[in-house]
């Protein structure tokens, strides 16, 4: 078995680099093939795009990139790793409180759907593979009804469980969450795949770089800027013909 | 020689209602400047009571606080109209305003408060903190307009800070938390996603047993949108709905949002 480096002289003693195993585990559940139903999601996207506002490269970089810092970042990317800290505590108080506060925060019913449509397809399609007392427990109260099961939440006591560290969970979700909006815009504008991986490659770094940021916040911090794409999420809605559902 | 520093305000306004012979009355009210209430008002035979809160200094200022509490005892109802837009000045000191209201309606009371601009002057630090709690069966309408300064002498998102937030329990549970921090120097406000070509933010919040039979698409569809306004309407968690409006103009804005307000409050 590998074992977590705990060596505190180490220079990245803040972050546990993730073993060969748990590195493939997080590439699968990314993965745009991953049965969750990322792709059925654009949350207010589709509305910019009817709107004829998505039409270059830039603009749909500008858009991920607001998602990213303004809405992820300040939202539920705090709550991932507000969930792993107190997954690690088993702390089922504050998982409690974080869950619900993933529910409050976001506004538009769309949005707030599709996070716990995530977390019910996640912890189907995860359940069978994770052995551990703790995450059954959380699994228990979705299927008992007494919480929603917000993918936020679920998924940063998923990486707590498997000990992957909350700084990879991080990285790895807003990566992940920008790569499947672009995903769905190169689908629904539609733009060329080579424009896809050319914005998605630039979005790799402020990926990183929002990471950094999340570290140094906690839920004091929750917040969210980004009330155009709010609105936009709000609209979606009543549009007449969509591609997602949110 | 240092100067005598200045000595912040500290308005306080405690107001409580209850029902009175057919009529809610506001029995209880402590005010400390420079916040001050209206006496009750009534609109003919209708029991609800409508109450102005003034604010007699013209704004706050570089670490003022403004405290305001209202309690609606079981089966009060009340209409809150602030008397003048918020001005929150220029931050000298560097010190934030924080105001902070805190609402509580308990059993079948109803809350309706109207909509007034805050206006965030240039270099000025504002923080308010909105938290309203509902029993079972109680009502709220609540309005709220942000300005980017005062656009009229060209002060257009020119203040330091101003941060948001809005908590909306109904029986201890968290339904809604609204989060705005904005920082002009650190974010382009007018980014895409962000406000885009907008500059003042509504927001209408609705609470009530009745919701559930609002037609919301309706709502949406009569809304009165474009010429630089936007605006959107959804259904939160419980018995809730919430609008939101970004607009260009003022005036533009405010006028819709008062007339969803008020084809609202006539559903509830």
């Amino acid at each position: 078995m590998k074992q977590q480096n705990d060596d505190s002289s180490n220079l990245s003693n803040t972050v546990a680099i993730p073993t060969d195993i748990q590195f493939l585990r997080l590439l699968q559940i990314h993965d745009s093939a991953f049965p969750i139903g990322t792709y059925t999601q654009s949350y207010g996207m589709e509305t910019y795009i009817q709107d004829d506002a998505i039409r270059t490269k830039e603009e749909l970089i500008a858009f991920c990139t607001t998602f990213l810092y303004q809405n992820l970042v300040y939202g539920d990317a705090i709550l991932i790793q507000e969930a792993h800290k107190a997954a690690k505590d088993r702390d089922i108080d504050r998982l409690l409180h974080l869950e619900n506060l993933c529910g409050a925060i976001k506004l538009a019913k769309e949005s707030r759907d599709a996070s716990v449509n995530l977390g019910r397809q996640f912890i189907k399609t995860v359940s069978p593979l994770v052995e551990d007392a703790f995450f059954d427990e959380w699994k228990n109260r979705i299927a008992a009804n007494e919480i929603k099961g917000h993918y936020a939440i679920l998924y940063g006591i998923y990486c707590a469980v498997n000990n992957m560290d909350a700084h990879y969970a991080v990285l790895s979700y807003l990566f992940s969450s920008v790569n499947g909006l672009v995903t769905n815009a190169v689908r629904a504008v539609p733009f060329g795949q080579n424009t896809g991986v050319q914005a998605v490659h630039l979005l790799a770094e402020e990926a990183v770089a929002a990471a950094g940021l999340v570290a140094g916040l906690t839920e004091k911090d929750i917040s969210n800027n980004a009330l155009g794409i709010e609105l936009a999420s709000m609209k979606h809605e009543y549009l007449h013909s969509r591609l997602f559902i949110s | 020689m240092s100067k005598v520093a200045r000595r912040h305000h500290n308005g306080k306004l405690d107001m409580v209602f209850e029902p009175r012979r057919g009529y809610t009355r506001m029995p209880h009210v402590f005010q400390q400047p420079p916040l001050k209430a209206s006496r009750e008002l009534y609109e003919g035979k209708d029991p609800t009571a409508t109450v102005f809160v003034m604010e007699s200094s013209g704004g706050m200022v570089a670490g003022d606080r403004n405290d305001i509490t209202i309690r609606l005892l079981p089966g009060s109802k009340a209409r809150i109209i602030q008397q003048s837009a918020l001005k929150v000045y220029r931050s000298h000191t560097g010190e934030t305003c924080v105001q902070s209201i805190d609402v509580q309606l308990e059993e079948e009371s109803r809350l309706e408060w109207m909509p007034e601009v805050i206006i965030p002057f240039a270099d000025s630090k504002f923080q308010m903190e909105t938290t309203i709690r509902l029993a079972k069966g109680a009502t709220l309408l609540w309005g709220e307009i942000i300005a980017p300064g005062r656009e009229m002498r060209g002060e257009v998102f020119d203040f330091s800070s101003l941060k948001s937030m809005m908590k909306i329990y109904v029986e201890e549970e968290l339904l809604a938390f609204d989060s705005l921090h904005f920082v002009p120097d650190n974010l382009h406000l007018n980014g895409l996603g962000l406000l885009e070509e907008a500059l003042y933010v509504g927001s209408i919040w609705l609470v009530s047993e009745k919701a559930d039979e609002i037609d919301l698409r309706a709502i949406h569809e009569a809304m009165n949108v474009g010429d630089g306004l936007r605006a959107g309407v959804t259904r939160l968690a419980g018995n809730a709905v919430h609008c939101r409006f970004l607009g260009v103009n003022q005036w533009r804005l405010q006028q819709e949002l008062k007339r969803v307000f008020s084809e609202l409050a006539a559903l509830i």
